[in-house]
């Protein structure tokens, strides 16, 4: 098939053929998302950016961090498979999500560390709170409210089981370290401000020069 | 890179009369507050229905948009140019990955999106259906196309769907460098040899129409939905928008020198809005229903790309993974 | 130092990134997963801006600008591999080549990161985050795609079979390797290939791939001394083809 396009590349793909699939696109061809954190500075919290679509926890690590944290300055990122991401509802108005969470006693079982994040405003985003021990996520939303309840407006809390996070490495920090000297990206690097006014300049002078021809001929 | 004007044309409204009037209240109210609403509140269909249609689509125009000026990377002279726009077109997939996943959380799956997309179900903004013949169409994309959606963007990122502003948000930021650059082209083309600046104005006198269709029809050969407006999902009128962009941009492409095909066009000091030649909207029916300069192309290449991949992401897949919609 | 070696080094290791961030470039828009296609798209701009830093340095040695020396060389006077110019090709190649690579410039910088020549040093211990995120990216993928499908095992084996001949000649000798070894400038190609073999067979092992026995690789050399595929200067043309509009003008 010859496209004939203005664009090399798709001249280039033209020597193949794709035929049009006869069966309709799978479920899941697109894989299922993991939701990514990122940490803009070192002192301060990661805080929850958005998803990729990944096949498996590793993959999404490596494609999470060109995702979202190719353009700004950060320093790390870990992802966790939404499924692993348990949700409490979210609350109207100024009330708080902790006081829905109803206190229970100690349950039995094997504690496990799990992460905790907060949205304090609808529209937000969810932002790292802490960490606690708990035996399943609900017991770890008991256990925040008792650690991490600032009694400011908390709309929304997430618990995820640290271990099925899949963090930075001590080694992998280097990551980020050229982010900040990626000047091209910043609008700064754009200033075409000198160059239009020499050129708004020379457009006046000549227009003020055939003026004063004008006025010479007369 | 957004258009937006045409995705609420032929909007039926009569779902929202057999809502539960109670919870459409507290909806409403929510709204009225400035509150956003985030994916797992209670909303009626209608808003569901409609912002899936709105950010899908948006989603489709950046991933299409990504190719008229993708094809111009290999080309682009001289390093500072190559840098911007690869990060350019990539900031454009970027955006596209961040919308779908904003409309996924409403419910619809990523692939269904695209085969859409593909079949020609969804649509995408018309501006893309023309081609870029030369550096200076590229330029002008990069500059006017892109501060056309910035327009629309900055207004939308003030709706009422969480998700969506979340990655509004995100993607104003990343494009505040795209305009820069853009303006920074064609201020070179502008100040040029003469090739450079005919190389623009060719492209203007090309690319005028195309740009005057990009928000859309008339109001006054539009279908008003106010419960739209009202809902904060559509958030200013077709010509609203329209005049914004000319009030910020033709007096920037005057003021370089260069000429703007329509005679008509000037700012009525009476009405503080713009006059100009009305544009074909015949035309514009004609091109964004496939009967456009590149239309099959565009769709073609991403029918390819899926078609491509599909090896790629059949060997990644796991046969027991469950479908679980993104939370935020 | 002579610098006649210097420069030679460092011409061929900005070619190589120039040219094959170009054709990883094409990609972009195109790519088969929207988030690869972003990853894919990093990395061909870490390769351009790299390159961007070592022409920089050789215009410091009183080598051309960046833009002229870019855009205007002939194909005859570039000194990337073969490997690089080739056409892109379906993923499969992609990712074998910048598995293949990749690996070897990690490798190669991470030796110049001790060079003697300050300046290398430095930028190879600037870049060294980049390089670990575009090996990590290329083992992640060949370590999944290599032991998963059969149609998966089967086409990457086949690029991996037709790239190695090509491969081989990322370590074509320079006629200053010596020099460049003496001065501690860098510590050469042999050394370079003998550390990427080992790391190129640590990650096949983990698949169901097969690393065909490198004796019986046929190399595909002629790059550095400006021997190149009917690929390389049309890439090239298209590459100046706005340039040479108005080669006098700014863009």
């Amino acid at each position: 098939m010859d496209m004939n396009s203005l664009d090399p590349r798709v001249n280039r793909l033209s020597t193949n053929t794709y035929p049009v699939p006869n069966e309709p696109t799978a479920p899941l061809d697109q894989f299922g998302t993991f939701e990514v954190f990122v940490q803009p500075k070192g002192d301060k919290p990661f805080q929850h950016e958005g998803i990729v679509h990944a096949p498996n926890l590793e993959m999404a690590y490596v494609l999470a961090k060109e995702a979202f944290t190719r353009r700004f300055v950060c320093v790390s990122l870990y992802v966790v498979d939404t499924a692993n991401v348990a949700a409490s509802p979210i609350t109207e108005g100024d009330v708080n999500i902790y006081q829905r969470i109803e206190d229970r006693s100690d349950q039995p079982g094997e504690k496990l560390s799990y992460e905790i994040y907060h949205l304090t405003r609808r529209g937000k985003q969810h932002v790292h709170a802490g960490t606690v021990q708990a035996v399943n996520a609900q017991d770890a939303m008991v256990k925040a409210k008792h650690q991490f309840n600032s009694g400011k407006g908390i709309c929304s809390v997430w618990a995820v089981r640290t271990k099925d996070i899949r963090f930075t490495l001590p080694e992998e920090r280097d990551l980020w370290n050229t982010l900040p000297e990626k000047k091209f990206r910043d609008a700064s690097a754009y200033k075409g401000g000198d160059k239009l006014s020499v050129f708004l300049q020379s457009k006046q002078k000549s227009s003020d020069h055939s003026g004063h021809s004008d006025n010479a001929d007369q | 890179m957004y258009g937006g004007g045409n995705t609420f044309e032929g909007v039926k409204t009569d779902s929202v009369a057999q809502e539960d009037q109670v919870k459409l209240g507290e909806f409403e109210g929510r709204i009225a507050r400035g509150e956003k609403i985030e994916p797992s509140d209670w909303m009626p269909q209608l808003y569901r229905k409609q912002l899936i249609r709105m950010i899908e689509q948006h989603a489709h125009s950046e991933i299409i948009g990504a190719l008229p000026e993708g094809t111009w990377i290999t080309r682009a002279p001289g390093f500072k140019r190559k840098m911007a726009l690869m990060a350019k077109v990539q900031d454009e997939v970027g955006h596209a990955q961040l919308l779908y996943s904003a409309a996924e959380t409403l419910g619809k799956p990523r692939e269904q999106m695209i085969d859409d997309l593909i079949t020609g179900k969804s649509k995408y903004s018309n501006v893309f259906n023309y081609p870029t013949f030369t550096w200076g169409d590229c330029c002008f994309i990069s500059w006017l196309v892109d501060a056309g959606a910035i327009v629309n963007q900055l207004a939308n990122a003030k709706g009422s769907y969480g998700p969506y502003c979340r990655a509004l948000e995100r993607i104003c930021a990343e494009e505040s460098f795209h305009l820069k650059y853009g303006h920074h082209c064609v201020i070179y083309l502008a100040t040029g040899s003469s090739i450079q600046r005919e190389m623009f104005q060719d492209a203007i006198n090309r690319w005028w129409p195309p740009m005057m269709h990009f928000f859309g029809p008339a109001d006054m050969i539009s279908t008003h939905t106010p419960v739209l407006m009202k809902w904060k999902v559509k958030m200013g009128t077709n010509d609203d928008m329209r005049n914004q962009f000319l009030d910020m941009y033709v007096p920037k492409i005057w003021e370089l020198g260069f000429t703007l095909p329509d005679p008509n066009l000037a700012k009525n000091s009476k009405t503080g809005r713009w006059d100009y030649t009305e544009p074909d909207w015949e035309e514009f029916k004609r091109v964004i229903s496939g009967d456009g300069p590149c239309n099959k192309e565009r769709l073609e290449v991403r029918r390819i790309a899926e078609e491509r991949g599909r090896w790629v992401r059949k060997a990644l897949k796991s046969p027991q993974a469950a479908y679980v919609p993104p939370l935020a | 130092m002579n610098n006649i070696a210097l420069k030679e080094l460092l011409y061929k290791i900005a070619d190589d990134q120039l040219i094959l961030g170009h054709r990883n470039s094409e990609w972009t828009g195109m790519g088969p997963l929207l988030e690869e296609d972003i990853a894919f798209s990093s990395m061909a701009q870490d390769k351009v801006g790299q390159s961007l830093a070592m022409y920089t340095l050789l215009h410091s040695l009183g080598e051309g600008d960046p833009d002229t020396v870019a855009f205007t060389r002939r194909g005859n006077q570039f000194h990337n591999c073969v490997l690089v110019e080739l056409p892109n090709g379906e993923y499969d190649f992609s990712l074998v080549r910048h598995f293949l690579f990749d690996t070897a410039e990690a490798i190669r910088f991470e030796l110049l990161s001790n060079s003697s020549y300050e300046p290398l040093a430095q930028l190879a211990k600037k870049i060294r985050g980049e390089l670990r995120y575009h090996t990590l990216h290329a083992n992640t993928w060949i370590r999944q795609l290599g032991s998963s499908t059969e149609e998966s095992i089967a086409r990457i084996q086949a690029s991996l079979n037709f790239s190695l001949p090509f491969a081989m000649g990322i370590f074509e000798a320079s006629p200053h390797e010596n020099e460049l070894i003496e001065s501690g400038v860098f510590a050469g190609e042999k050394a370079l290939k003998q550390r990427w073999l080992a790391k190129v067979e640590e990650i096949i092992h983990q698949t169901d791939l097969h690393l065909p026995d490198l004796n019986t690789v046929e190399p595909v050399p002629g790059g550095r001394v400006g021997k190149h595929s009917e690929h390389l200067q049309p890439l090239l043309d298209e590459m100046s083809e706005v340039f040479r509009i108005d080669p006098t003008a700014e863009w």
